[in-house]
């Protein structure tokens, strides 16, 4: 029965959900730079058609390592959703808690940086070692911020959490919205979008540590990022929203709050410039780390 | 005396002697370790001169260990644990690197010196105790049967934070520290992985937890101490680890932070935080000595441990990279490697700490976790991955690939205890196997079923690999990699051996201010009393410099206040 969930949500329904909410993501990157944009099946067409591509291997690469990695990473982001999917439907939890979320959550990154050290480029060297070092910026606020909802549901229990929300979501308190903030500026780090795609930085170092990746490897790295596309903002509408909802005009507010914030990514994304690695540390571990503590402090004072 | 008592103790076992399923457990692994050290080092220590007294050492290391785990005296206790810490100053002795001397004679001094404390603390529990009972009683002070000694006064806390201190030097948490790291460095690798990596964390942690769980009872203040203690210890440690040059002292500074979370979990007080402390305990000694081994393994390869000259071993000790592998995703808390499932345990434990500071303790440990993967990342590049160096290349073309069969099984099997203990943590019964540490059943606040995540994991990788077979796997082909149109070969300074990949963390405000300080060794104990201690010899040969003139001067001077103070 679990494998149903993880073959059914975890994967195709994660996988489609992501790969139309990179759809919407191009398709607003399009009208804001005045282009009409793709059609709605773009991103499938190139996922399938990246199948198609040859297998490429770089001279003086690892090679396990290198074919493994994508598997890693989209391994990780299947099961990180199926728990998502699954304590969704089963308030009584099921598998993982909050913990295990927050730790399966950078097995991806982890998949993408191991990728690229194998891949013997040294530009890939230098794009991974990126990708780890924003993931140590991020992950401080990102604890931080996602602390919150656990403070004010004073359960590590994704079910738990969801279900103290019925009476009134996270995001309607002061410590929930301040810390909702801190949490979408996380993810776009998480996502590694501009400004934060210091990673992959495609003028500067050619995609970082995908630069060696051809055919299927890069078509799994790419779908493994439209699944997070959709995977991050559901944790966030768990943790904030009280999760997704299906009764009645819940359906549309859930819908809303997904969308939303989709839509506060996609247009930071396009409306800054690239930071520097750096510039991105001392961001996170200064004003976000400040407001996370604030946002945390409010929530033990129950505001 | 206490040879008298040690003959006595062999005499009549059951006097001295006692058991508990912990330490029973920590002897059993002590063994395992034992064994894997004498095989690994059949390889590794090779053709060295003195090997019976090495292998005498080991085996006299490993007895006395099972002396002070399975003693039920005070005394005894002392006496195996002195034995203990003169046998790590011999062993570090068979370093051969520069710095091998000093670091043998700085470990001697912290660990013996904090024996003085433990003998202090010993004496001053008799004092409380049995003072009455005079000397004989000091000899027949039972360590597992629990006195509970109430932490309410002056001599009952100064003597915990004796006894304390000595566990903290054994295991290496701050502020005894020091010794860790350089011995890491220093001191064979085999050395390394035996002592400061996993018989002195079962050590000092059993102790630890013997004396705060059995023989005091603890206040709300001292275990919040504690957790401050675990928490400074793994944050501070594990910034030092990521910008280290060594392989082998960035590992060292990393058995100082994984102490932490153990000396976090004692600290919590509630049966989960400490199950999980436990848990953490035996997990860190199966992953560290894995990893200390490992490196050891590439170390011995690459003829260095100097991560700027490494990179690229890969090719050439494919299973060691494996196994360093794994053991490098079970440290840094990868679900669902074994690390994971104990830092799980001690985060409840944390949780369940109450009032509102274990929000920082968590953040500290989880955030710690992270850059523990951080600088793991950075070895995995630097010496298996990455672009070979030019020393590294030659030996890709003309050795052997492999480490051969002796270096290779302790690897092996360390590695899938990682992975086993990890995927069956669900089904591990810690209220039995810790008792009567915590007494009976552990109540779990999360949801961690290993065994069913590491199944869908499988499933996941599974689709993963299908979505290889629907593509063009068997097409595969190798090419030149692409460098914006630059050959590698034409230009090596391209290489990025990984060593710098922390450097912007390094200059980020109060952090390059903290890292300085960390430099020049202020936060080293050892060395700030060194320069204390020289700081009074300035002094004092200032004062005497055999010159009548300054003597004289002293005289006057002298006087000068006498006639003052009598006036």
């Amino acid at each position: 029965m679990t494998f149903v969930y993880l073959v059914v949500f975890g994967f195709a329904a994660t996988a489609l959900l992501g790969l139309i909410t990179s759809w919407i993501d191009r398709k607003v990157t399009a009208r804001v730079q005045y282009r009409a944009g793709p059609p709605f099946l773009q991103p499938f067409y190139d996922i399938v058609k990246l199948l198609g591509k040859e297998t490429l291997i770089p001279a003086g690469a690892s090679k396990g390592a290198f074919l493994i990695a994508p598997v890693i990473g989209i391994s990780g982001v299947i099961v990180v959703s199926t728990l998502f999917w699954v304590n969704q439907f089963f308030s009584e939890g099921f598998m993982g808690d909050w913990i295990v979320a927050m730790y399966l959550l950078t097995v991806p990154s982890l998949s993408l940086i191991l990728g690229g050290f194998a891949s013997g480029n040294p530009l890939a060297s230098l794009g991974a070692s990126r990708e780890m070092k924003l993931v140590i910026a991020y992950e401080l606020p990102f604890i931080l911020v996602a602390l919150v909802p656990v403070i004010s549901a004073h359960s590590i229990r994704l079910g738990d959490i969801i279900n103290v929300q019925a009476g009134g979501v996270f995001a309607g308190s002061i410590s929930g919205i301040l810390a909702l903030i801190v949490a979408i500026l996380c993810v776009q780090a998480k996502l590694a979008l501009v400004p934060f795609d210091i990673p992959e930085a495609e003028t500067e170092i050619v995609e970082g540590p995908i630069v060696e990746y051809s055919g299927p490897g890069l078509a799994m790295f790419k779908l493994m990022k439209n699944m997070l596309l959709f995977v991050l903002p559901f944790f966030l509408i768990i943790l904030f929203f009280g999760g997704l909802r299906f009764d009645g005009i819940n359906i549309l507010w859930t819908v809303l709050e997904y969308l939303g914030i989709v839509a506060i990514i996609t247009v930071i994304r396009n409306t800054n410039p690239r930071v520097r690695i750096d510039q991105a540390v001392r961001f996170f571990w200064g004003p976000m780390t400040l407001l996370a503590i604030v946002a945390v402090i409010l929530a033990l004072k129950g505001l | 005396m206490s040879f008298n008592l040690i003959i006595d103790a062999l005499k009549n076992p059951n006097g001295y002697f006692a058991s508990t399923p912990l330490s029973l457990l920590c002897a059993l692994f002590a063994a395992m370790f034992f064994i894997f050290t004498v095989i690994y080092s059949m390889k590794h220590m090779k053709g060295r001169s003195g090997l019976w007294r090495y292998y005498f050492y080991l085996l006299a290391t490993f007895i006395s260990t099972l002396g002070v785990l399975l003693t039920n005296n005070f005394i005894v206790l002392l006496v195996f644990w002195g034995f203990l810490g003169l046998l790590l100053y011999l062993l570090i002795g068979f370093g051969r690197r520069e710095g091998t001397p000093e670091t043998a004679r700085k470990t001697l001094v912290i660990v013996g010196g904090t024996d003085v404390l433990m003998l202090l603390g010993i004496v001053l529990i008799w004092k409380l105790t049995a003072g009455s009972s005079g000397l004989p009683g000091l000899f027949s002070m039972p360590i597992i049967s629990g006195m509970k000694i109430q932490l309410d006064g002056t001599v009952s806390i100064v003597a915990y934070i004796c006894l304390a201190s000595a566990a903290f030097a054994k295991a290496g948490a701050m502020p005894f520290h020091t010794w860790v790291p350089d011995a890491a460095e220093n001191a064979p690798t085999p050395v390394a992985a035996y002592l400061p990596a996993s018989l002195d964390k079962l050590l000092g942690i059993y102790f630890l937890t013997r004396i705060t769980l059995d023989v005091f009872v603890m206040t709300p203040t001292m275990n919040t101490i504690l957790m401050a203690l675990g928490s400074i210890t793994i944050i501070a440690a594990v910034m030092m680890a990521l910008i280290q040059h060594d392989l082998k002292r960035l590992l060292g500074y990393h058995a100082v932070s994984q102490v932490g979370y153990m000396v976090l979990g004692i600290g919590t007080g509630n049966p989960i935080g400490i199950a999980g402390a436990l848990f953490h305990m035996f997990n860190h000694a199966i992953y560290k000595s894995c990893l200390f081994l490992a490196g050891g393994a590439a170390e011995r390869k690459a003829g260095t441990s100097n991560l700027a000259k490494m990179g690229g071993l890969v090719k050439s000790i494919p299973l060691v990279f494996v196994t360093f592998l794994i053991a490098s995703l079970a440290i840094s808390g990868v679900p669902p490697m074994n690390g994971f499932a104990s830092k799980w345990l001690v985060y409840q434990g944390v949780i369940e700490s109450g009032g509102s500071l274990w929000v920082l303790w968590l953040i500290v440990a989880m955030f710690g976790s992270a850059l523990t993967l951080a600088s793991f990342m950075k070895l995995i590049h630097a010496v298996f991955l990455g672009q070979p160096s030019e020393g590294v290349k030659k030996i890709l073309s003309k050795e052997k690939k492999g480490t051969g069969l002796l270096m290779g099984i302790p690897l092996v099997v360390l590695s899938m205890l990682c992975i086993v203990l990890g995927v069956f943590a669900w089904k591990i019964p810690f209220g039995e196997y810790f008792s009567p540490e915590i007494s009976g059943q552990v109540n779990y606040l999360g949801i961690w079923q290993s065994g069913l995540a590491t199944l869908m994991i499988i499933a996941g990788m599974v689709i993963g690999s299908l979505i290889y077979l629907a593509g063009t796997m068997k097409k595969a082909r190798i090419v030149a990699p692409f460098i914006g149109g630059e050959k590698f070969e034409k230009n090596p300074d391209m290489r990025v051996s990984g060593v710098d990949f922390y450097k912007t963390v390094k200059d980020i405000g109060i952090l390059k201010f903290i890292y300085r300080l960390a430099e020049k060794k202020l936060f080293d104990l050892y060395e700030v009393s060194m320069k204390i201690v020289a700081g009074f010899g300035i002094v004092l040969s200032f004062m005497h410099n055999g010159i009548l003139s300054r003597y004289f001067l002293w005289f006057v001077v002298g006087l000068v206040v006498l006639c003052i103070m009598l006036i």
